[in-house]
This record gives structure tokens, C-alpha cells and sequence, in this order.
């Protein structure tokens, strides 16, 4: 069964969706630059695949699959894993360069957070990002990483895991209730 | 009673049970395990903090991520992308298999096919600038008319036209000429000509007419020879043109694919009164000049008016 290609149905996907996915781009990839980058591609290739899409599909989780595997493949090939990982290693207080980030806002909850999010490793980035952020649910998650629903979860758990200790560590002191 | 677990088998249900994901027995084993340890206690509640402040990420403004920028390239992108895509399918018809193809301009190509192998090759061939695939769906819509005009419950293909396999602008004024005449009527290669304002070049409008890349839609089929033959139609396809001009009730003599122009309805250019052939000198007229109507009712159909002095409408042709 075919899609109407006539442009207003892929129009209000783009209106409905772009905003969600470049917003996750920006954490799976890092980079404010990149996710404009990748928020197009998604986009582009969607909307080529578009018509072999079955009616049913889940139109969003599938989005999100297309951006998670475009910025895999960039981080791949851009080598930025290592950078990425270095720049853990040498302590998630760092801030990265490409992470701007004004005074106002600086010491809220949510950017520390992000801060954290961002010295992940990819999957546990991404996973993390769908299930808490875009609150996808583990079936499609696992379905953009190529694994289980099971082992999107324990991606997920293993960042907040990470994330928790990296609050501690921020703090210099464990968290207060 | 049963066994409370110990802090290391908890460890891992912390997170789902803060999470609100835990199943009833990991729940169950968390609560019985920190009622008695601290530790863990704390733990589950840094867990429970950590939900909320992550519930925030949801809202909290991201810093450098503006997706404006990035959404006007991508509609621009989009806009490219949708011009350049042409779509087409094969189907079964009265006249054959034919393949239509069209753009979110219009349709761009209708042809009569023996193979569809070659037709596709044809397709991947022309494949230049444009993006073609083959989807049946898309011109699917397309196709039900174009049925319904060749069985006769449709008289109009009113389509918009994408033109972008029309060569040359002269080829592209003599099909827009060609466009006007009604359904039901014939005109010379001539005549064509002379609309266009080139009357000398009837063998080029002959010419542009061969490489008709929409047939039917743009009705080619309508133009005829000086002497009323049919002359040519789609390459070899002479009874495709018959077979469709028969379907618009213009006679057409049986073997000789000829067209009687005494047995048909005429208008002379430039008037709006449609006589019978007999009328004052039309009998000598080159039928460059002429338009040929098959029936009364195709002439009125475009608005002309019966002859006020050859009265077709009280002396009508003998069928």
C-alpha cells in the first residue's frame, strides 16, 4: 500500500516531528551543528522511504531510528567516539567546547544532567535520551540500537546508573534528599 | 517467612523501582530490603531525585539548539527533492498496456508499451536530473480516469500538464495547440500549423506530434493528413488512433483509415457557426482552415451554433 506523495502528509510530519529530532540529535551527537546536519538527513531519507512505509507504522519511532543510525555512522566515521570518550575519561566536569552553555543556566539541575549525559558512551547516550527524554518506549529503542527491548533497558539503567555517580562526583558529596 | 535479599540482589532493582518500571516482586524485594537498610534506602531515594531532575530534562530550554535554521534548509531541500520525482506505473487498458508517469507538477508522460522490460529501461534510461521510480500507487488515481475516458464515461482529462519531456519550444506550442481541439473533432497537420503561427511547417508539427510525450492527454490523435488520412499514430499504432477517435464518434472509414470530410460537421476558421459541408464554398476550402466535428451535439458541446444559413440543426447529416 502506497503513501500520498502529494506533499501535505510529509509536510505535517516534518511540522510534527523536526523539532523532537533535532533536539535529540543535539544530545546524540553533541553538536548543535551536527544535529541541523542530521535533522535534515533524517528528513530527507524519510521522506525517500516514505512511500514503502507501511500505514500502520509508528511513524516516530521510526524517525527516531533513522536519526539514531545517521549519527552512529557520523560518530564513526568522524572519529568523534574517541574525542568523546577522552573527554569523559578527563572528567565529566569538563565542559565540552561544543556545549555552550550560559551563566543563567549553568548550575540548573538539567544542565548538569545534560553534561553527564553527554561523557556517555553512544548507546547508553541515545538510549537514555529516548527512553527519558522523548519517553520511547524499549521496543522501539531497541529496535534504532539493533538490539533488545531487554537491552535497551539495561542501556538506559547503566546511564542513570553512571549519571547518579557522576552527580556524586560533581557535588563532592553525595546527594541530599 | 521469606528471605529478605541482601543489598547486592537489590542493586539492580533500585533503578527500575525508582524508575517506576519494576515488576511486583522486584518491588516487593526492594521495599522488604530497605526497610531494614539504610544504605540502600538512600540510595533508592538519590534514585527517586535523580527521576524528577531528569522529568525536567523534558522541559529545560537547550542551549545553542535551534532548529529553525535547520528545518527552512530542510523545506528547501524537500521542495528540490519532490520536483525532481517522477512516478510511474504500467496498466492494462483497451489500447494495451500503457504507462503514466507524473510530478507533483502534473503528468509527464502517458506511452503505448509492448514490453514492459523495455519501458522500464526506457524509465531508468531518461532518468537524468529527475529521481524515477516506479509506483504504481501514485499514478493510480491518474489511471482511473484515463479508464473511464476510454470506456466512455469521461469525455475530459482535465490534468496539469508537466511538459518536461516536451523538447523544443516550438514542439512545446504545437502540443499546447493541439490541447484546444475539442473532444470529438479533427484538424490537419496544417491547421495546427497555421494556430502556431508557422504555416509552412506542417511536416515539423507532423514531427513534433510523433514525439507526443503525453498521447491521449495531449490528443495528437485529432490531427489528421490534408487528405483526411489518418496518416500516422505512436510509431505502427494507426489503429489506436482510429480505435480512440471512433470512441469520440468521429466516423472513420473502415480499411482505409481515412476520415470523409462530407460526412462531417465543419467550422471554418475563425467563425463560431458550425455548418454541413455542403455549405457556400467549404466543399473547396484546404482543410488547413477547418475544424471537423463528428456530431452536432461535439460542436455545441464547445459552444458553436448552428449555421443560420445551411441550418444543420433542421437538416442535419444522414448518419
Amino acid at each position: 500500500m502506497g503513501r500520498d506523495m502529494t506533499g501535505d502528509a510529509f509536510e505535517s510530519i516534518v511540522a510534527a516531528h523536526h523539532g523532537e529530532i533535532h533536539r535529540y540529535l543535539v544530545r546524540a551527537t553533541l553538536r548543535p551543528g551536527d544535529a541541523d546536519d542530521l535533522s535534515q538527513e533524517t528528513f530527507v531519507r524519510a521522506y525517500k522511504a516514505y512511500r514503502a512505509l507501511p500505514p500502520d507504522a509508528n511513524v516516530r519511532a521510526w524517525l527516531f531510528t533513522i536519526a539514531t543510525n545517521l549519527s552512529r555512522n557520523h560518530f564513526r566515521a568522524e572519529g568523534r567516539r574517541r574525542r568523546a570518550m577522552a573527554m569523559a575519561a578527563a572528567g565529566a566536569t569538563e565542559q565540552g567546547p561544543s556545549w555552550p552553555e550560559g551563566e543563567a543556566i549553568a548550575n540548573q539541575a538539567s544542565a548538569r544532567i545534560d553534561r553527564l549525559v553527554s561523557a556517555l558512551p553512544f548507546k547508553q547516550r541515545v538510549a537514555f535520551t529516548m527512553r527519558k527524554v522523548h519517553e520511547l518506549d524499549y521496543d522501539s529503542i531497541g529496535q534504532s540500537l539493533e538490539c533488545s527491548a531487554e537491552s535497551a533497558r539495561a542501556h538506559v539503567f547503566q546511564a542513570l546508573r553512571k549519571i547518579r555517580q557522576g552527580l556524586d562526583d560533581l557535588d563532592g558529596v553525595h546527594m541530599e534528599r | 517467612m521469606k528471605e529478605i535479599p541482601t543489598c547486592r540482589e537489590v542493586e539492580r532493582d533500585l533503578v527500575a523501582v525508582a524508575a517506576g518500571e519494576a515488576g511486583a516482586a522486584a518491588s516487593e524485594g526492594v521495599e522488604r530490603h530497605v526497610a531494614i537498610c539504610r544504605e540502600c534506602r538512600e540510595e533508592l531515594g538519590r534514585y527517586r531525585v535523580l527521576e524528577g531532575m531528569v522529568t525536567d530534562l523534558r522541559r529545560a530550554p537547550m542551549p545553542g539548539a535551534d532548529p529553525t535554521l535547520a528545518r527552512a534548509e530542510l523545506e528547501s531541500k524537500l521542495a528540490d527533492i519532490r520536483s525532481r520525482l517522477v512516478s510511474y506505473g504500467i496498466f492494462p487498458s483497451p489500447l494495451g498496456r500503457i504507462l503514466i508517469a507524473r510530478s507533483e507538477l502534473g503528468v509527464s508522460m502517458v506511452r503505448y508499451i509492448d514490453s514492459e522490460a523495455a519501458a522500464r529501461a526506457h524509465m531508468a534510461h531518461l532518468a537524468g536530473d529527475e529521481d524515477i521510480v516506479e509506483d504504481p500507487a501514485m499514478v493510480e488515481a491518474l489511471y482511473r480516469e484515463l479508464l473511464d475516458y476510454l470506456e466512455a464515461r469521461n469525455t475530459h482529462l482535465r490534468w496539469p500538464l508537466d511538459l518536461r519531456w516536451a523538447g523544443s519550444a516550438f514542439q512545446r506550442r504545437v502540443l499546447e495547440a493541439t490541447t484546444q481541439l475539442p473532444y470529438g473533432a479533427v484538424a490537419s497537420y496544417g491547421g495546427i500549423a497555421k494556430r502556431i503561427g508557422a504555416p509552412e511547417s506542417v511536416r515539423a508539427v507532423a514531427q513534433a506530434l510523433r514525439h507526443n510525450p503525453l498521447p491521449i492527454v495531449i490528443p495528437c490523435h485529432r490531427v489528421i493528413g490534408s487528405t483526411g488520412d489518418l496518416t500516422g499514430y505512436a510509431g505502427t499504432r494507426i489503429g489506436l488512433k482510429q480505435q480512440l477517435l471512433t470512441l469520440e464518434g468521429v466516423p472513420v472509414g473502415g480499411h482505409a483509415h481515412r476520415i470523409d470530410r462530407n460526412h462531417m460537421y465543419v467550422l471554418v476558421d475563425p467563425y463560431t457557426e458550425y455548418c454541413v459541408p455542403s455549405c457556400g464554398s467549404i466543399s473547396t476550402m484546404p482543410l488547413a482552415r477547418l475544424t471537423l466535428f463528428g456530431s452536432r451535439e461535439r460542436a455545441e458541446a464547445v459552444g458553436l451554433s448552428p449555421c443560420s444559413s445551411c441550418r444543420p440543426d433542421l437538416h442535419p447529416l444522414s448518419a
